[in-house]
């Protein structure tokens, strides 16, 4: 579904040259969910963007479904870390959820039906004409995931989605996108710099090295496919691949 | 480095591009040069009249009704504002009072101001003081207003006097906000001490416009409003680096309240 | 416990409008102390009757809806013209750089300066003094609309590319909005530019409006009309500041909540 060749990045400006991404090269299957790893200051956001089509490449492609991303692609969503600032103050919660579906020209009928359906799923069915600054924190993250889901997109970004939330509102959102996925099927690339988010989220954790970016592992997680907050953490195998990951961070952390 | 190195470039380049195309407009017969003469033609005059002492002088003068006039307004607002801002139910009692005064153009005062001072200092003081203290007043108010009153009684309690609740606790909480207050008045005062001159006719560069107009010698009316432009920028620069330099130590760096 | 109450709401309201009318009416009182001996100054009781029997009049007509009417469309002008120019060059890094001095410099000029100009260029009519105001009025609407869509939020810009978000809906619903509290800034302060350049293009030349008439009154020595004038002007600054101001808390309820005003 999505496929990432050779990708490199490089940021240019007068007199300087930064390669933020040497070469990257990935792919998620159709309803897989791929998590992204890597010490702070890797490149996690870069590539993101990159694969999102908000910033153009310098080399190597990405592909959506066998289409080449050139911009943003029509079928893709993305979650952002900074949920204060990615929903539209001056709108509510239904007008927010509901702007992406108006400019995809969805008739009005199923347009109600898609934004009442996305924010019962994510348990806000009752703050719809709230403004989001009315909203906590992991409220406001809900609302976003509850656009991005009701965007009914074939490929879902996440960016840190998480990381400015507590702990508790974290565990419950996590639970949450593992529900999202399943009953909807959506290939989901996540990016995170928790490492027992990963693990506990994803099929696949992919561990990045710090900028130059290169892939350090790509490492199967194989846990049961039912996941709890609990039981799932505390299995030794958990521990395992854990412990797997953090080494291996920390080895691409001491290589620079 | 660069960065700003390319963005003066660009800015020099669309200087450039607006002197080129008064140069051109006039010169190519687009716009008839009686309306709009060539900028070098209006640079040459402001440079002749630069050499001249009487533009000096009417500069003079509008620099000094400026000065005077925002000086005196500075010290009234600051002082009505303290008081104001710090004598329990003063605030609440003035209120409407303030709201009902502030909105009310400076130029309405034009006919009383000749009528009182006719073309004169007089004049372009009573409207550059007008219009000048509430910009200040307001800001001054908003900072008293800032004052944390947990501090306040603190100090109350510690036994300060009002005086020196005043000089450590207010007045430093407000000084940003003076500043801007000053800032705003600044420019509010440059136009209108031109304004008065213009209008009224004290004496001063707005006057000399004024003569000019009615005497057909377009170049130096254009000469005159370059002037004033360049005069309305080093007033902008001034206040500016005053309030860099004034605030230099302040630990609140604080966005501007909008005026 | 109601009758308690009762009388304590009474007496907070009593308080209110103490506070609101008590110098007010200790300044009327002054007034009306002072206007005995001065003949500039006649007394309270003389204005308000000048006032009533001069502009309840065909000068209504003839002077202040006119005046009225220039100050609108001038305003209106500067408005739809500083906003979609400032749309245009804030939305664009080269432009900004490019003409930023020069903005500057025009909004440094002193705008009652232009009126002389203008009347050069354009003559003594309408047309004139609606000249006058947009060219007052437009440059700090202009600059405040270049910093409100320079400020505009990144992570919002990548939200509409990500959702198709683009053309005019983008436009309206993300670079209006959001620039909005500048842009009303701009237009708060354009509007007190406005009033003056309303006043001085009709004392220059003029003969009607309402700057023209005071100015009239001043010159034939009619005092009581000429302070009644004066009134007229600050009740028409003050109905225009409250109408604005009402305006303003609609458009940007969205800003104040959200406490980005106070941040």
């Amino acid at each position: 579904m999505l496929e990432i060749s050779s990708l490199n990045k490089v940021y240019e400006s007068p007199g300087r040259r930064v390669e933020a991404i040497h070469s990257v090269t990935f792919g998620v299957g159709a309803g897989e969910l791929v998590c992204v790893v890597g010490p702070s200051g890797c490149g996690k956001t870069t590539l993101l963007r990159c694969v999102a089509g908000l910033l153009p490449v310098s080399g190597g492609e990405v592909r959506v479904d066998g289409a080449l991303v050139t911009g943003p692609p029509p079928r893709m969503a993305v979650v952002f870390q900074e949920y204060g600032r990615s929903l539209f103050p001056w709108m509510t919660v239904r007008q927010n959820v509901e702007l992406p579906l108006r400019e995809k020209k969805v008739p009005a009928g199923r347009r109600r039906e898609l934004v009442a359906g996305s924010l019962e799923a994510v348990g806000l069915g009752d703050a719809a004409d709230a403004h989001p600054w009315q909203l906590s924190g992991g409220m406001q993250q809900r609302v976003a995931i509850a656009r991005a889901v009701a965007y009914e997109p074939q490929v879902l970004l996440m960016d840190e989605p998480f990381a400015a939330v507590d702990a508790q509102t974290r565990a419950d959102l996590e639970d949450l996108i593992l529900r999202l996925w399943r009953d909807l099927g959506v290939t989901t690339l996540f990016v995170t710099h928790d490492i027992d988010e990963a693990v506990y989220l994803g099929q696949r954790v992919i561990v990045l090295s710090s900028s130059p970016t290169v892939i350090m592992e790509d490492l199967k997680i194989d846990l049961p496919p039912e996941r709890d907050q609990l039981a799932t953490r505390s299995l030794p195998r958990f521990g395992e691949l854990r412990g797997h990951v953090y080494r291996q961070i920390q080895r691409a952390r001491g290589e620079r | 480095m660069t960065g700003s190195l390319t963005r003066i470039g660009y800015g020099l380049a669309g200087l450039g591009g607006l002197l080129a195309l008064t140069e051109a407009v006039p010169r190519l017969g687009l716009v008839d040069e009686r309306f709009l003469p060539p900028a070098s033609r209006i640079l040459g005059t402001l440079a002749a009249g630069l050499a001249t002492p009487e533009l000096w002088i009417a500069l003079g003068e509008t620099m000094r009704g400026w000065a005077l006039g925002l000086a005196l307004a500075f010290c009234a607002a600051v002082v009505a504002g303290v008081v104001i801002g710090i004598v329990p139910g003063l605030r609440a009692l003035t209120n409407s009072t303030v709201e009902f005064l502030r909105p009310i153009p400076s130029v309405a005062l034009v006919p009383l101001a000749t009528l009182l001072f006719g073309p004169s200092l007089g004049s372009t003081l009573m409207l550059v003081v007008y219009a000048s203290f509430w910009q200040v007043l307001i800001q001054v108010l908003y900072g008293v207003a800032a004052v944390d009153s947990v501090a306040f009684d603190t100090a109350r309690s510690y036994g300060l006097s009002a005086w020196s609740r005043v000089r450590h606790l207010v007045w430093p909480t407000a000084l940003p906000y003076v500043m801007t207050g000053l800032r705003l008045a600044a420019v509010v005062a440059f136009i209108l001490a031109v304004t008065a001159e213009l209008v009224i006719g004290s004496p001063g560069l707005g006057a000399e416009i004024q003569v000019a107009q009615s005497s057909g010698a377009v170049p130096t009316v254009y000469a005159l409003i370059v002037l004033a432009g360049l005069v309305g920028i080093g007033v902008n620069a001034a206040v500016r680096l005053l309030e860099r330099k004034v605030l230099a130590w302040h630990p609140s760096v604080r966005s501007e309240v909008a005026a | 416990m109601r009758a308690a109450r009762q009388p304590r709401r009474v007496v907070r309201l009593l308080m209110r409008v103490v506070r609101l009318l008590a110098l007010p009416g200790l300044l009327v009182l002054v007034w009306w102390a002072v206007s005995g001996s001065a003949f500039y100054l006649p007394s309270p009781g003389v204005v308000v009757r000048a006032f009533a029997e001069t502009w309840f009049s065909a000068r209504l007509l003839e002077d202040v809806l006119p005046s009225a009417g220039r100050l609108l469309a001038g305003y209106a002008v500067a408005g739809l013209l500083g906003v979609g120019l400032g749309v245009l060059i804030g939305s664009s890094w080269r432009l900004r750089a490019t003409l930023e001095p020069v903005l500057e410099f025009f909004r440094a000029i002193p705008p009652p300066l232009l009126v002389p100009l203008i009347m050069l260029l354009a003559g003594i009519d309408t047309p004139m003094k609606v000249l006058v105001i947009v060219s007052g009025c437009v440059w700090p609407i202009l600059l405040n609309t270049v910093a409100g869509v320079r400020a505009l939020d990144e992570v919002l810009a990548d939200t509409c590319r990500m959702y198709g978000v683009r053309g005019a809906s983008r436009l309206r619903r993300f670079v209006l909005r959001g620039a909005s509290p500048q842009i009303m800034t701009g237009l708060r302060q354009a509007l007190s530019i406005g009033i003056i350049l309303m006043v001085i293009s009709e004392m220059f030349a003029s003969s009607s409006g309402l700057g023209f008439t005071i100015v009239v009154f001043q010159r034939q020595f009619q005092i009581a009309e000429m302070w009644s004038g004066i009134l007229l002007l600050g009740l028409l600054g003050l109905a225009l500041s409250v109408l604005f101001r009402r305006v303003e808390r609609r458009v940007l309820s969205w800003y104040y909540g959200s406490g980005a005003a106070r941040a």
